[in-house]
């Protein structure tokens, strides 16, 4: 933009330079021939007084060698009619412009016209009418605009090369910085700054944006800080309840008390798995979502989740087909069993009145492709890409249920910190939840 | 059969009285304390048989405590199992030398199984 700009100013000053000097160069050389016309009509006087026209013709003649680019010089006797002309060999034929009877001069496209009246003794005898071939205006009209296109060239040839090397200079600095955001971003390492202690803007972004990561990393250790101390002090009362209850329900055998225990026993349970969320999205946010990768059979692991599930489902019964057989992934067994027992219970949350829950499982080449299937209420198609972000609850249910809509987002950090996918389709009548995991092909 | 001897140390007093009756009612001898100063004289006079031990005790790393306990010829033949509510600092427990870490809040199977286990 601002080689645009500079660009821009240069032909306007180059414009404005070259019709200031055709202007001077017009004036000085209507003065010059106005000059020259006076000279002859001072000579003119004798011959038009002894009617001499042979003398006038060679005046006028005389003066090609003066002037060569004069093509007419004419001498109007008092009556206006020609007393004497001359022509330049090979010129066109004279026309004399109107306007001339009112002005000194008058310039055409190719011609300059002078006239110097002939007067003696306050008698006016005649006129000399000079016509003049601009050649030598028009080259060096040419010229000059040929020499200033060469000027605006080069000029804008260089300024581009400098602000080439400078942008290279500016966006080095600034790629510099774009990358450190990126990582930052990415990792959640907000402790990097980018030493930068020049005077110019991009030294001051710097380190305004080095403040600004140095006040992320605090607020980070402060929040991670946080959620340690809030963890361990809303865990231990937690412990405690889940404790006593544990023990009443030992101990009691009269009803409705031990139903009572259990309702209590059900919303520790809540509590605790909320709990446990929250934590898990703040690891997330803050990059420190660790994962124990090991090799182990996911099928396998399927099999064990599905049976435990299904021992608490009283409800759906859980059908596993397709199952490829053994299937080695290197993956953290305990977050990918927590994604399955999610994806499981809000098959079952979601499908209130339904009788079954399918999970496929499928093989490729490289990934190995989990299904799970319910025939609940679906997801409709404006939701699906919603349903993965934090705190989302679905807007359509016409039934409520409990949550506080981050499970899905869990589960999709933790499949996509495997390097594998997740997605939901909706089917005929409910949805279907797929993840991928990258597989070892032994 | 005599009933086998257990050690809770945790600086929450909630904590201390649950363990002791959860494990008592499992025919368990316990003996509870809230400063962890106090452990050696403990585990001299009451000689136990297993150390539950929690990881944030006031002034105290859990952890660290495991270790001087492994390290003494005397006291580094008991068990030691590791509870914290915080689930990050059970990660390496082996480190400390410790045989389980439990998180809290626990499932009272878990730590019957995991004390049992331990115990044999």
């Amino acid at each position: 933009m601002q080689v645009f700009t500079s660009v821009l100013v240069l032909g306007v000053f180059i414009e404005i330079f070259i019709v200031n000097d055709i202007n001077s160069h017009k004036k000085r050389k209507a003065n010059s021939m106005i000059g020259l016309a006076q000279v002859v009509s001072t000579n003119s006087i004798s011959t038009l007084r002894f009617q001499d026209n042979e003398a006038a013709k060679n005046i006028l003649s005389e003066l090609l060698n003066v002037a060569p680019d004069i093509t007419h010089a004419v001498v109007f006797d008092s009556s206006g009619k020609i007393f004497a002309s001359y022509e330049k060999l090979g010129a066109d034929s004279l026309t004399i412009p109107a306007t001339l009877n009112d002005q000194e001069y008058v310039y055409t496209e190719k011609q300059l016209y002078v006239k110097s009246d002939i007067v003696n003794d306050h008698d006016r005898l005649g006129r000399v009418v000079l016509e003049v071939a601009l050649t030598e205006l028009i080259d060096t009209k040419a010229f000059e605009y040929k020499l200033a296109v060469t000027l605006f060239l080069i000029g804008l040839a260089f300024s581009f090369f400098v602000a080439f090397i400078i942008q290279a200079y500016i966006s080095r600095r600034l790629l510099k910085l774009v990358d450190v955001m990126k990582a930052a971003g990415e990792t959640g390492d907000y402790s990097k700054s980018i030493p930068d202690d020049g005077k110019d803007e991009i030294s001051v972004l710097s380190r305004v944006f080095n403040n600004l990561m140095q006040q992320v990393s605090e607020n980070q250790r402060r929040k991670d800080e946080f959620i340690g101390i809030a963890s361990h002090e809303l865990k231990t009362p937690l412990t405690s309840i889940k404790g006593y209850l544990e023990l009443l329900n030992g101990v009691e055998e009269k009803e409705p008390n031990k139903q009572f225990v259990q309702k209590a026993t059900q919303g520790v349970h809540k509590l605790e798995k909320l709990i446990k969320d929250l934590l898990d999205v703040s690891k997330i946010q803050s990059g420190q979502l660790e994962l124990n990768k090991q090799e182990f059979d996911i099928n396998q692991l399927l099999d064990e989740t599905v049976a435990s599930f299904q021992i608490v489902s009283k409800t759906h019964r859980i059908i596993i087909e397709g199952n490829p057989g053994r299937c080695i992934v290197v993956a953290d067994r305990q977050r990918i069993e927590q994604v399955l027992i999610n994806l499981l219970s809000n098959a079952i949350k979601y499908s209130a009145g339904a009788k079954t829950v399918m999970v496929y499982s499928k093989k490729n080449e490289k990934d190995l492709i989990i299904q799970i299937r319910d025939f609940g209420i679906g997801v409709s198609k404006s939701e699906q890409s919603n349903i993965f972000e934090r705190f989302y609850r679905s807007k359509s249910n016409s039934v409520h249920v409990a949550g506080f809509g981050l499970g899905l987002y869990i589960c999709r950090e933790i499949i996509e910190g495997h390097g594998g996918k997740m997605w939901v389709d909706t089917e005929k009548k409910g949805s279907s939840f797929y993840f991928s995991l990258p597989i070892i092909n032994i | 059969m005599t009933m086998k001897k257990i050690l809770v140390v945790d600086d929450d007093a909630d904590i201390l009285v649950l363990m002791q009756l959860t494990l008592k009612m499992h025919d368990f001898q316990v003996e509870v304390i809230s400063t962890w100063q106090q452990i050696n004289e403990t585990i001299t006079n009451f000689n136990p048989d297993l150390i539950i031990l929690d990881v944030s005790l006031n002034g105290a790393d859990g952890r660290d405590i495991c270790r001087t306990i492994k390290e003494s010829p005397l006291t580094a033949h008991i068990p030691v199992i590791l509870f914290s509510a915080n689930a990050e600092l059970g990660k390496n427990f082996k480190e400390s030398r410790a045989q389980a870490f439990i998180a809290k809040p626990y499932e009272l199977s878990d730590l019957l199984k995991t004390i049992k286990r331990n115990l044999n």
